[in-house]
């Protein structure tokens, strides 16, 4: 390493990585348990809402599930 | 501005009165470049010049040991700027490392993001930056014949942008009260909202990630960007015009004035938006993705184009020393001897790159800068070239219409041009604009390409809106991938920042990080000598260049060369402090740790 005088750390240097027992998001296998989004790529009303989801899907089959925000 | 005068007769021309001159910091958010000259005033030239940095920041050596997966959150740091590329190159890396993809809508978005970044960046930089170097006020400080014959010169586009001469062109950008100079703050908020809608957060993304983005995909998230896209669209058309009448005025009024800034054409440009039909992030097949970029990479020496694969772009990269303030590192352990492909990568290599700062006193005949020297080796000719990103946009613009392989409904490359089509604004009509290869690499070239990268990020904007809406209409709202961090791994990332060429060598041992690399644009551009001798782009283009200021060295105010420091797009323009001396006694201090005593 340098020969530069550096101060002791205060911190592990991987501290703000990740902490113990919190969900990890980008963990394989964590995209199913993600509500709403399909392993297909699609999404439905789920992704938005908790609340009746099903009523915010499309009427028909054959249009694309566009869920709001 | 140091005022040391020296005289001695030269073999040719008038016998040489030397001048010191200098400006630290040339600067845009801290000082750390400085430009020292040494200029001939009785030969109207400049003699010498070293570009330096002051400042040490030391991102590959604290990155280490830490999760590769911040390493995009930590390294948009570096910049306040430009922070997006980086958050952006380093999930290329990332995402080589792992061995992922971003999902199709996620690189559009990605994709989108960047396209604003230009369009806000270049705006910001060329009307409320580089134009002071050529508005009305300032010309007529420094040059006040070239103001007057400006007062008669009729604009050739007036039809466009509506100002009859080019001094009415040149007064819309004075600073604070010009009309194009305010007009351009406004497009510049417009555009950077544009920005936050695809990454969440300007300049720092809070929304992308390796294998994918956080921002969510509705319909209105493209359509609010377009009808902001669609509210610009007639400023750069009229941008575009406006700097084709200054700049042809400046070559016509200043005749000799493609010297300014020139140097030998040697261009680098790593590349931009991916095309998620074709990438894979896998090295094995770099040639081919890079290749499918909606910006071609490529290396152009001597205005032909050397390469266009990635991988060999990758592996000519060498980091050189000889004026910085660091050890060498050839006797540490190398991270990286064969790339995946089985090619041997060289101990001056970025992925085997160790940094040992030594902070020591400046000195222009030994060490002098933090900036270490990268280049890229020649595959053929051996040489070690001092590649420069001609600000960004000149090399972008180069590679991609000499490589003739972007072919978009708005952007075309022909072989020796690019052409942009821009739709019908509110005001003027459909507009196609063509960028053709100049003749030289110097100050106004790189300035007018700005404004025409400007238009093609706009351009390409357009493509990248009606794919992402095309995915999201047809019910593909997919924008993550899950991965795991692997225990070894390495990874690079290659990509455009604003102002040019932009690397990220990544190795990842035991999960973490154990070798990290950001090579952003400027310290290609603002590189000191390196151990062969060769000058950094900056030196090279200002050193031995005329000088058309017709004020004398007690006003001078060394407006050529800024012209020609800040076409490059120094990632640190705006403050530019000159001092000057008037016979007092300077005392240079000279203090690399910031008075840290370094015992």
């Amino acid at each position: 390493m340098a020969e530069i005088r550096v101060g002791k750390p205060d911190v592990r240097l991987d501290l703000p990585s990740h902490t113990k027992g919190v969900h990890q998001g980008n963990k394989t296998g964590a995209y199913r348990h993600e509500a709403g989004h399909h392993l297909d790529g699609t999404a439905d009303a789920r992704r938005s809402t908790g609340i009746r989801p099903k009523r915010r899907n499309p009427i028909l089959p054959i249009m694309p599930n566009l869920p709001p925000g | 501005m140091a005022t040391s005068v020296t005289s001695k007769q030269k073999a040719l021309g008038k016998p040489e009165q030397l001048v010191e001159m200098s400006w630290d910091p040339i600067t845009r958010i801290i000082g750390n470049l400085g430009i020292y000259t040494k200029i001939d005033f009785a030969n109207r030239r400049v003699a010498e010049c070293h570009s330096t940095s002051s400042l040490f920041r030391g991102y590959s050596v604290f990155m280490k040991g830490k999760d590769p997966r911040d390493a995009g959150f930590i390294t948009s740091r570096i910049c306040g700027i430009c922070g997006d590329n980086h958050t952006t190159c380093s999930v290329y890396a990332q995402n080589m490392a792992y061995g992922i993809k971003n999902p199709p809508l996620a690189e559009w978005i990605i994709n989108l993001g960047e396209a604003a970044e230009y369009m806000f960046d270049h705006t910001i930089f060329q009307d409320n930056l580089v134009f002071v170097d050529f508005c009305e006020a300032m010309v007529k400080d420094t040059n006040p014949s070239v103001l007057k014959k400006a007062k008669t010169a009729e604009a050739p586009n007036a039809a466009v942008h509506g100002y009859r001469t080019i001094a009415e062109i040149m007064a819309a950008f004075n600073p604070f009260e010009g009309e194009v100079y305010k007009e351009a703050l406004q497009v510049s908020r417009i555009t950077r909202e544009m920005f936050c809608l695809m990454e969440g957060r300007h300049v720092h993304p809070s929304t992308v990630y390796p294998g994918g983005v956080g921002t969510m995909p509705t319909p209105t998230l493209f359509t609010d960007y377009l009808s902001r896209l669609m509210r610009v669209i007639d400023f750069i058309k009229k941008s575009v015009a406006m700097n084709d009448d200054v700049f042809d005025f400046f070559y016509e009024a200043l005749p000799g004035y493609e010297e300014v800034g020139r140097r030998r054409i040697l261009l680098g440009c790593w590349g931009a938006f991916q095309d998620p039909d074709v990438v894979d992030y896998r090295y094995e097949t770099m040639d081919r993705w890079g290749k499918a970029m909606h910006v071609t990479p490529g290396v152009v020496v001597d205005g032909e184009l050397v390469t266009t694969n990635l991988v060999d772009i990758n592996l000519g990269i060498r980091i050189l020393l000889g004026s910085s303030f660091y050890d060498d590192w050839v006797n540490e352990d190398p991270f990286v001897t064969r790339d995946p492909l089985g090619n041997p990568v060289d101990m001056r290599h970025p992925w085997n790159q160790t940094t040992l700062p030594v902070p020591q006193k400046r000195d222009f005949g030994d060490k002098y800068s933090w900036v270490m020297s990268p280049r890229w080796k020649h595959p053929q000719t051996g040489e070690h070239l001092a590649l420069d990103t001609g600000g960004g946009p000149f090399a972008r613009l180069y590679t991609t219409a000499l490589a003739n392989l972007v072919d978009t409904p708005y952007v075309k490359a022909t072989g020796s041009s690019v052409r942009i089509s821009l739709p019908k604004g509110e005001k003027l009509p459909e507009t196609t604009l063509e960028w053709r290869i100049p003749q030289w690499s110097n100050a106004i070239e790189r300035d007018r390409a700005r404004v025409y990268f400007v238009a093609y990020a706009a351009a390409m904007a357009l493509h990248f809106v009606e794919q992402g809406l095309g995915l999201v209409h047809a019910g593909e709202t997919k924008i993550f991938e899950d991965f795991e961090v692997p225990d070894e791994g390495i990874g690079c990332g290659f990509h455009e920042a604003v102002r040019g060429v932009l690397s990220h060598h990544l190795v990842i041992k035991d999960k973490k990080i154990a070798n990290y690399h950001p090579y952003p644009p400027t310290p290609w551009n603002g590189s000191p000598r390196d151990i062969y001798g060769t000058p950094g782009p900056y030196e090279d283009a200002v050193q031995d260049m005329p000088i058309f200021e017709e004020n004398g060295p007690d006003d001078f105010r060394g407006i050529d060369i800024m012209r020609a420091v800040r076409s490059f797009d120094p990632c640190l323009p705006c403050g530019v402090h000159m001092y000057l001396g008037k016979g007092r006694t300077l005392q240079k201090v000279h203090s690399p740790m910031f008075g840290q005593n370094n015992a």
